[in-house]
């Protein structure tokens, strides 16, 4: 059984060493990728060319994102009472306090920032597999609707 | 000397005698004697010296003052011409005096008699004044001479003269402009660098109101300045009197400085103004200002890009350095050894630029992300960075003690990254062996604390004790030990932000001692 993960990035680079990192910590995860908020609600909502896409068990968002930024996905995502279940956690270089406590206010379910360092970042993505998808007990899925 | 008596040679008898002489007092004459005698009296008390004459020139009474004045008995100088002892002027003032009554000549203290030449018996002269008045006798009409003495008037005349030529002279040959002013703000004296200045011929100024020249604020200087005395004022640089603004006769304005000081003089309380010439100063003030001015915006354009750079730099970077790190662990030993030598290269690149930025970003937020020094525990802030080094600390096997350390006042973030970084260099650059290090700190002063961080290692030559503490400054190949060069200089700029030094005492292969100041607690520690 497969774990799904919809990665909402911009940077392909970002993108391509995430899928490294996951790949080498979860065998079972499926890395589905949105490069802007506009794709990501899409992919959330399933509209239009996504109308097929899995419901994500969890939702990593980066906060700068073009078209519609990673803020405006998160208040999206826990505005909706169907979509509001899924853990979301912010993956971003931002540092700033300011930014981390809009996230939370916005009931994030964390805040993560981006190491610099490349062992780093897998050790965190490692740590991401660990609590989250191992531990963590994720809410049951409910049918579509 | 002998006395000159008249032509005729014989002595006349005292008027006195004369008076007496009269055959029946009757009532009226009786009123005459009562006057004379009134007179008499009145003559012999004067405190000044008295001396009656005659048409003839004759000296016919006197008093005892007299005597003691021209040293003669009475008897010695009755009878004789009154040159013997005023030899010159006596006539002519005859003259000038003839309007004052007997009695106001006597009564009136004499203050603006003729200064004449006395002699008296041993031939010496002294300077006296003269007061006449006339006498009406029945003999005719006398002269009444009250003389007085003024040879230390006189003396102390000629020495407050000498002091006013001396003052005349140190005014003139005073380097700044200096301007005498009286109590009703005329100039009453000015020099000629006062001229100079001003742009005016002395007598264009003398006599003018200081405001011409000095519109405004002398007067409230007056009020300030008055303790200070001429001899000082002149001899004193100006450093700090008040400034003013000061006009030309070109009406052009220039900025001055002054300093006022009270001159006694006959016509009252004068003030002495010594006046700078300070446009050069002032405009050199303002240079310096304009100057500080640019370098405190180029520090902040320094910094802000520092900042950004280092800020921006990190993305791109990130991709560089994880990439080759993937390169290294995917295909190490499955391309050729060239392959393999070129992405370790490339991989120690990326991560020492990696390294480089995140402490250049450290240094540029010292500031900017400073925050407010408050009243902290040192000893927390050391715990905190000990446990941040944990890692180094074990693989290094180091031992790191401290004593009880004090309260602070201090930005903690920067307190744990001060201690961190001075910790791990007193780890970092180790001799073979136990590295130790140990940190402690003592009162500096009043309210200073001086901490010290002491290590066993590689020590450090004197020659580079400065320079370590400099950007980028590194004593050591990269191959010895890894660093970026700007541990320190972040310490040192932790260490100012906080308002005190930081140094470093050491011996080569003897290790060191960093010390740095931090101002202690407010409350006893």
């Amino acid at each position: 059984m497969s774990i799904e993960i919809l990665l909402v990035e911009d940077s392909p680079g970002d993108v391509r060493l995430t899928q490294e990192a996951f790949r080498d910590a979860n065998r079972l995860i499926q890395l589905h990728v949105a490069s802007d908020g506009v794709e990501a609600m899409a992919f959330l909502k399933r509209e239009g060319a996504r109308i097929h896409a899995p419901r994500p068990d969890l939702v990593l968002l980066d906060l700068n994102l073009p078209k519609m930024d990673g803020r405006e996905v998160l208040a999206q995502i826990k505005g909706d009472d169907d979509l509001k279940t899924i853990p979301t956690l912010i993956l971003t270089t931002s540092e700033a306090e300011a930014d981390i406590l809009k996230s939370y206010r916005l009931q994030a379910n964390c805040y993560l920032n981006k190491p610099v360092r490349f062992d780093a970042f897998e050790s965190l993505v490692k740590s991401i597999n660990d609590f989250w998808l191992t531990r963590v007990k994720l809410p049951p899925q409910t049918p579509s609707g | 000397m002998p006395l000159k008596g008249n032509s005729s040679n014989s002595v006349r008898s005292p008027p006195t005698a004369m008076i007496r002489d009269l055959s029946t007092p009757n009532a009226a004459e009786k009123h005459l004697a009562q006057m004379e005698s009134k007179y008499h009296g009145l003559l012999e008390a004067a405190p000044d010296a008295m001396v009656v004459v005659n048409q003839g020139g004759d000296i016919v009474l006197l008093n005892l003052q007299a005597e003691k004045q021209f040293g003669y008995r009475r008897d010695e100088l009755l009878g004789q011409m009154v040159t013997n002892i005023i030899p010159e002027g006596f006539a002519e003032r005859l003259i000038a005096d003839d309007l004052r009554s007997a009695e106001d000549a006597l009564a009136q203290q004499i203050g603006t008699g003729i200064e004449l030449i006395g002699r008296r018996k041993d031939g010496s002269n002294f300077p006296i004044e003269l007061m006449l008045s006339p006498l009406a006798s029945t003999e005719g009409t006398l002269v009444t001479a009250a003389i007085r003495d003024i040879s230390a008037r006189k003396a102390a005349e000629k020495h407050l003269a000498q002091m006013e030529s001396k003052y005349r002279g140190l005014l003139e040959a005073a380097p700044d402009a200096m301007v005498v002013v009286n109590q009703g703000g005329d100039i009453v004296l000015l020099n000629v660098q006062a001229e100079k200045q001003f742009g005016y011929r002395r007598d264009e100024l003398l006599g003018q109101k200081v405001t011409n020249i000095i519109p405004e604020g002398f007067a409230e200087r007056l009020v300030a300045d008055d303790l200070r005395s001429a001899e000082d004022a002149l001899a004193q640089q100006i450093g700090t009197g008040i400034e003013l603004i000061a006009r030309r006769k070109d009406r052009g304005e220039f900025p001055i400085e002054i300093m006022l000081s009270p001159l006694e003089s006959t016509e009252g309380t004068l003030v002495t103004a010594a006046i700078r010439d300070i446009s050069v100063r002032k405009a050199a003030e303002a240079n310096l200002l304009q100057k500080m001015k640019e370098l405190y915006r180029s520090n902040e354009e320094l910094e802000q890009f520092a900042y950004f750079a280092s800020h921006d730099l990190q993305e791109p970077l990130r991709m560089v350095a994880s990439y080759t790190q993937l390169l290294s662990r995917r295909y190490k030993g499955k391309l050729d050894a060239d392959a393999d030598e070129f992405i370790a290269f490339a991989v120690d690149g990326a991560s020492r630029m990696q390294r480089l930025i995140q402490d250049l970003l450290a240094y540029s937020r010292v500031r900017s992300k400073g925050m407010n020094l408050l009243d902290m525990s040192s000893e927390d802030a050391l715990q905190q960075a000990l446990v941040n080094l944990r890692g180094a600390i074990e693989e290094s096997g180091a031992l790191v003690t401290n004593d009880p350390l004090p309260r602070v006042v201090a930005d903690e973030m920067q307190l744990i990254q001060l201690f961190q970084n001075l910790v791990a260099n007193a780890i970092k650059y180790q001799k073979p062996g136990i590295p130790l290090v140990h940190i402690s700190a003592v009162r500096n002063g009043g309210k200073k604390l001086l901490f010290s961080v002491r290590d066993n290692g590689l020590g450090i030559d004197p020659q580079y004790f400065e320079r370590i503490f400099g950007l980028f400054q590194r004593l050591h190949k990269r191959e010895e030990f890894a660093g970026t060069g700007i541990g320190l200089a972040i310490c040192k700029k932790i260490v100012e932000r906080h308002g005190g030094r930081i140094s470093v005492e050491s011996q080569p292969g003897h290790g060191s001692t960093f010390r740095f100041t931090l101002a202690g607690s407010k409350e006893a520690s």
